[in-house]
Formats: structure tokens, sequence, C-alpha cells
């Protein structure tokens, strides 16, 4: 048999030899993809729980009550008496936020006094508080839009004139790609390469030091032959071929069950995913080959792995972040997978416009190549530090 | 086989016992956790670290000077008023004037702009016929944080470029001082992170979630290298941990974990706040008696998943991805009113899922601990159900290592 098969041999059989291997290649992925996909199949939370405190009791303030029930955003779940009552609703958590009628609002408003509504959002919970926010403004528009139609039309402007008198300029907001505004298209495909970026790593690292931990790393070398390329090849392909396995499942779950919106061929996203894979392991053994230490390199990779889901900016844009921080998010696989995908995914580009991130995620297996001669001597030497 | 001696007959001496069993295994578990780098990587430098580092991420805050490109078909004095209108909210900047929509189009292929402002031919002709003129936005989705600055930039500049027009029109119909353009006023009020800010809102759940994942790491990785010692054959170095009531040694490790965090917890749910500026209106008194059920939550419930580690290094493996899932499961990110049941009731189990609702309401809304009770109670409950379940474990895992040890 020669060297090489030998060391495959080996990789084969150490993830073959605890549970743990599946439950970290396997379960955890996807799992996870169920999850996040299950958590948020509304795409949008519809029907914010909030209330109104409406002092004014009139037909008017009735009806902007009902208005405001109307909306998809929106569920006026509690109605209150007063001002205080209702904050301590919001301090209990019932409702993220109200919307104020005051005393004599129908009264004031015929009689041209210009009475004021208030609205409250709780933006200590970013979505609820934003989608509340929409709706009570809506419904704020609406009424004020309401109200002056009523009073053009008694001086006689005729009804067909009075939407283009009070709202004269409409601007349309498109979304491209993602007319829905669903969130799950993004935070679950976001996540989860990010997810699996993580879980390549500590595997990977977990692997290879697990032969320095229990000093079998001189025997593991000696099957390779003395080629610490060809014993880390070994050990690590039978990884990649379960996780892009694993990976490329994920992806037919979300384009293929779910239908989340891919505007490429199947073709370029898979191959994206197998870059992304193999793109991590090389980074990982970089860590393992500077910090030849199971725990240190584990914690190097853990730090990275979860950064990299804010780093990689699937929420907060990197050009919107500090300078420094924001250059950190390129030395991650996942952010070019992430682009990868909005690119041809979401926008349906044409493949020119990612080729530097496809050359990106090639040039990753370099970086884990330089060191190896560092991890080659960790390995023959081994060394446990708890 | 009985290896242990038979319980003491005398009452008051197994009371003894236990009580002895409990300081001593506090008093173990201290020196374990200052003894250990790993621990004190978890312990103290992960409780330290990540606030700040996550702050520097968010602390921008929020998202401005997006560029856009606009396709003027108007080219008029009143199309490009709009444009300047668009160029100076914070949000949006102007990035160039395409001559047509390939041209931006081939600008957003490249991301050098991430919306197209498309104004009609028509758009002057519209206005001065006194009907409603249409301007389109076409916005890149990758993130929905920009469509959302966005989306409130251009709902200003209509607002304002409307009422400029409404009240003009109105002048000219001579039923000025009759009416307004506006017959109501609406007063925005926002509650908790007033600012609006990313960092602001996300911080103060981000480090409850800190507390305890940082507490089970390190809390898994003790278990995972005891499990080491006992695969190596050692049931020696931690005999007094296996021959002490469980009942005992696991309230010992739970109140030593609690204690060591005191610190801890003192410099993320106030200095961090503080310190960033972040929102922290809630009295000190509530929130400091809402973390100790906190705390001993985490405790119990690192002290229940620990029985998984087979090695030491295994905490990074089955632990460090279930930050993600219990972010998402706290309700921060993803409304709880807006999950599956079955998904509400599964994150009810996490501790931090309550603490993160708590601690959220107390620190941003300023909430009392009576508003809170139903969080404050169920991570009591949470750390009493958890305590039976270390036990258990820890009795099966006794008994095992009693029987290794009467052997040796």
């Amino acid at each position: 048999m020669s060297a090489f098969t030998e060391s495959l041999k080996l990789g084969v059989a150490q993830i073959t030899s605890r549970k743990m291997y599946v439950y970290a290649m396997v379960l955890v992925p996807l799992l996870c993809t169920l999850f996040f996909v299950g958590l948020m199949h509304r795409g949008l939370p519809l029907r914010t729980p909030v209330g109104i405190v409406d002092l004014d009791l009139s037909p008017s303030s009735r009806k902007i009550t009902r208005m405001l029930n109307s909306e998809e955003v929106l569920a006026i779940d509690y109605r209150y008496d007063s001002f205080e009552e209702a904050m301590a609703s919001v301090r209990r958590g019932e409702s993220f936020g109200f919307f104020l009628i005051p005393e004599n609002f129908e009264r004031d408003a015929v009689a041209g006094k210009e009475p004021s509504l208030s609205l409250f959002t709780n933006m200590s919970f970013f979505v609820p508080g934003t989608l509340s926010f929409k709706g009570f403004k809506t419904g704020a528009v609406l009424t004020t839009a309401g109200l002056a139609q009523t009073k053009l039309t008694a001086v006689g402007v005729p009804d067909d004139a009075t939407m283009a008198l009070l709202s004269p300029v409409s601007i349309d907001n498109n979304g491209i790609g993602n007319p829905w505004m669903n969130y799950n298209y993004y935070l679950t495909t976001s996540f989860m390469s990010a997810l699996m970026q993580l879980m390549v790593m500590l595997v990977t690292i977990y692997s290879i030091t697990q032969e320095i931990k229990w000093g079998t790393s001189v025997r593991w070398l000696a099957t390779a032959r003395g080629s610490i390329l060809r014993a880390v090849v070994g050990k690590l392909l039978p990884q990649t071929v379960v996780f892009y396995i694993t990976g490329l499942a994920m992806q037919g779950l979300l384009y293929g069950f779910f239908h989340f919106p891919l505007n490429c061929s199947a073709w370029t996203i898979a191959a994206a995913m197998l870059l992304l894979v193999i793109a991590s392991q090389a980074l990982a053994v970089f860590f393992v080959s500077v910090l030849p230490n199971g725990r240190l390199a584990l914690s190097v990779a853990a730090l990275v792995g979860i950064l990299a889901f804010s780093i990689a900016a699937f929420s907060f844009p990197v050009a919107s972040m500090y300078g420094s921080v924001g250059i950190f998010s390129y030395i991650l696989p996942v952010r070019y997978y992430f682009l990868i995908y909005c690119n041809q995914g979401l926008n349906g580009l044409a493949l020119y416009y990612s080729r530097f991130y496809f050359a990106a995620l090639l040039a990753f297996p370099l970086l884990g190549w330089v060191l190896l001669p560092r991890l080659k001597r960790a390995c023959l030497r081994p060394v446990y530090v708890p | 086989m009985s290896p242990e001696p038979l319980p003491a007959m005398n009452p008051l001496k197994s009371i003894y016992n236990w009580w002895a069993g409990l300081a001593k295994a506090f008093r173990h578990e201290m020196h374990t956790i200052t003894h250990d780098a790993g621990v004190l990587v978890f312990f103290v430098v992960l409780p330290l670290a990540y606030p700040i580092i996550y702050t520097i991420i968010y602390n921008p805050e929020v998202v401005e000077n997006l560029p856009v490109a606009v396709v003027d078909n108007s080219r008029t004095a009143q199309s490009r008023e709009l444009v300047r209108m668009t160029d100076a909210t914070p949000e949006l900047e102007l990035y160039d004037y395409a001559t047509d929509m390939g041209e931006a189009r081939r600008w957003w292929s490249e991301q050098k702009v991430v919306g197209v402002l498309e104004i009609p031919a028509d758009y002057a002709a519209s206005i001065g016929r006194d009907e409603q003129a249409h301007v389109t936005f076409f916005c890149d989705m990758s993130l929905l944080l920009r469509y959302r600055a966005a989306l409130s930039a251009l709902t200003s500049v209509q607002l304002a470029t409307g009422s400029q027009i409404t009240q003009a029109r109105i002048d000219a119909l001579g039923a000025d001082g009759l009416i307004s353009a506006s017959p109501v006023e609406v007063d925005t009020n926002f509650l908790g992170d007033t600012q609006q800010g990313f960092a602001s809102f996300i911080m103060p759940g981000i480090v409850v979630l800190i507390l305890q994942q940082s507490m089970v790491l390190g809390i898994c990785l003790i278990a995972g290298t005891r499990s080491d010692r006992r695969r190596r054959g050692d049931y020696i170095t931690d005999r007094d941990d296996y021959r002490a009531p469980a009942s005992a040694s696991v309230l010992g490790k739970a109140l030593a974990y609690t204690f060591f965090y005191i610190p801890a917890t003192l410099f993320i749910l106030h200095y961090v706040p503080v310190i960033f500026r972040l929102p922290h209106q809630g009295d000190a008194i509530q929130w400091l008696l809402f973390s100790l059920p906190l705390l001993l939550a985490s405790a119990m419930f690192g002290l229940t998943l620990s029985h998984m580690m087979r090695e030491r290094e295994d905490a990074f493996i089955y632990i460090v991805f279930t930050s993600v899932v219990f972010l998402f499961m706290s309700g921060l990110t993803w409304p709880m009113f807006a999950m599956p049941d079955a998904l509400h009731a599964l994150s009810r189990v996490v501790p931090a899922t309550a603490g993160v609702e708590g601690f959220v309401h107390i620190n941003s809304n300023s909430a009392t601990l009576a508003e809170q009770s139903h969080n404050y109670l169920w991570l009591w409950f949470l750390a009493a159900a958890y305590f039976v379940g270390a036990v258990i474990l820890q009795a099966i895992l006794n008994r095992h290592a009693r029987r290794a040890l009467s052997r040796a």
C-alpha cells in the first residue's frame, strides 16, 4: 500500500473512532440549518404585540385604533387607560410599544388646533421596535392625510386631486433580489456558512492536535513516510469529503427544499461550498502550525470563528466598521463565500464580478502550506501542554 | 458489591459530612480554576475581552453615506433639488450621475453603489401639473441594515419635498390659513435604545450571553480534564470529588463558579455599558439581584452539560457553536412572538434566554425586578432543575469512579 493510502486510512479511522466527529461534521451543521430555517420561517416577523392608550374615546380615535390593528406588522393586543400603565407593560416585556391618542383629539383636530399623536417604541429590541415604529408611523401619516383630505374636500378641492396634493412625490423602494425583505434568506444563508467555517476549523485542529496530545504524531508522520504534507492531506481529505457532503445537503435544503433565492447555476454555489470547506481547513492548518497546542489553537479558531459571524458582516456592513476591523474580515474564508452568494445567488450577476472572491478562496491552501515545516517539528517532538 | 462504607448511621454526622463536602468542593474548585490557564482564559480573559471586541465592531452604531447612483431623466431644477436633498441625508451620498440605467447597473454590479435613484422624464412636469410624481429607488439587498437606512432616508426626503410642494399648492388654492398640510403633529419617542444604534441595541443582550457561555465553556473544560485523567486510569487525583455526596459537590462547585464570577459580572453588566456609553438605565439593586440566579442557573446548566465531555478539548466542539444558536433563541435578533411554538418552548431551557430578556428590560428600559419576575423566577427554577440534573449525572459518575477507586 502506498504511503498516501495508508495516511488516508488513518484519517478515516480517526473520524470513525468517536461519535463526536459525526456530531460535529454532520449533525450540528444540518440540525442548525433546520433550526434557523424553522425559527424564521415567517420571513418577516408580523403582528408585533403593541398597545394603545386611547384617552379621547371618540369615533376618530376608535377609527385610528382599527386602522392600526389592520396593519400587518401590528397587533393591538393591549388597551391601556394611562401612559404609566402602558410604560409598565413595555417594561414587563408584554408589548413593544404603544400609540397614544390624547384627550380631546377629535375636537382639536376639527378645530384646527393641531393636536399631537404620540408613538412609543421599544428600540431595545431592534426588529420588533423598528417594525412597530414603521406601523405606527404609517398609521399617523394616514390619519393626518385622512383629516387633511376631509378639509380639502370641504373647501372644494376635487377628491381625485387631494392625493396628489397631499403626497406630491412618491418614492418606490425596490429591493433587488429580495423584494419580500425576507430575513431568513440572509441570516440563514450567512450564518450557516459561518457555522460551516467554524466547525471545519475546530474539527481540523482537534483532529491534528489529538496526535500531539496522545503522542501518536510520530507514528502518524512515519505512516506518511515523513512527509507532513502527505500526512495532513491524508488526514484531512476524508474530512473534506464528509464536510462537503454535509455542505451540499445544507445547500440542497436551503435552495432546493425551502426555495431560497438562487439566481445562479447550482454548480457555482456548490463550487463555492467546496472552496469554503478547503479554505477553512487551510486556515485551521495555518493556526495549528503557528500554535501546535490543542487548546490554544482551538481558542484562536473559536475566537475567529465566532467573531466571523459579526465581522464577516452579515448584519452590520463592513464599510461602516472602523477601518482596521473591516480589513480583518478579509482573512475569513466565509466572507468570500458570502460575497459570492450575494453576487451570484441573490443578485444574479455574471461570474466575472466574483472572480476575485474565487481567487481569494483558492489562495487559502497556500497559507496552510507555508508553515507546515513548523507543524512537522512539533509532531516529531510531541509535547502536550494542557 | 458495595465499594463505599455504608452511610453513617448518625444523622448529625451525615449532615456534617454533607457540609464538609460542600466546603471542600468549593475550595477544591477555586483551586482548580486559579491553577488552570485554560479555565482562566474562559473565566477571565473571555468576559473581559469579548465585550470590548464586540463593541469595537459595532461601535460606529449607524450606517452612513451609502453611495447612490442617480439616473436623472428629468434634468430640471426640481429633479436636481431632489438629488441634493438625497445627498444631504446622513444615510445616503451621491456617488455620481449615470447616463442611463445600464451604466448605473454596471456600477452596482461592481459594488461602487448600493442603490440607484431613477427620476422619470416627466418628474418636473408632473409637479407642475399638480399630479403625483413617481421616483423609483433600486436598493441592493445584500444587507438588510442598508435597506433600512436607505428606506428611512428616502422617506424623509419624500416627506420634506412633499410638504414644500403641498404648502405651495395650498397657498395657490387660496385656502391658506384655513388648513395646513399637517393638521396633526406626530411625536415619536424611542424607548430603551434611544439613539437606535446597533451597539446600543445588541450589546446589553450579548453581554449576558457572554457570561453564560464563558462559564459553561470553563466548566466543560474542567470536566473534560477530569475525564482525560480517568481515560488515563487516574482516579486518585480527583478522588475527593468522587467520594463527596453528589449534591454537596455539585452545589459547592456551582457556588465556586458563581463566586469567582462576581468581578466579571460587575465589569460586564456595569462597566461595559458605562465605558461605551451604552444604555444603562436600570437600578443597580435590581440587576444585581437579577444576576444571582442567572449565574447560578448558568453554573448548573454548565455542570449538567459537562458530563458530555470526554476530553479536555471537547468543550470547543460541543459548546462554542451553541453561542450562535442561543443568541437567536434569546429573542434579541429574532423576536419571541415570531418563533414557532416548539422553538419558543425549547429556548426557555437555556438560562440566557430569560437572562437576556430580563436584563435588557431592566438595563435599557429600567424595569424593576417585580416587572421582570417571570424571568427572575424562571431562572431560579432552571437553577433548581439543572441542579437536580447535575446531581443525578454526578451520582452516576461517582458510582463508577468509586468502583474504580476500590479496585485500585
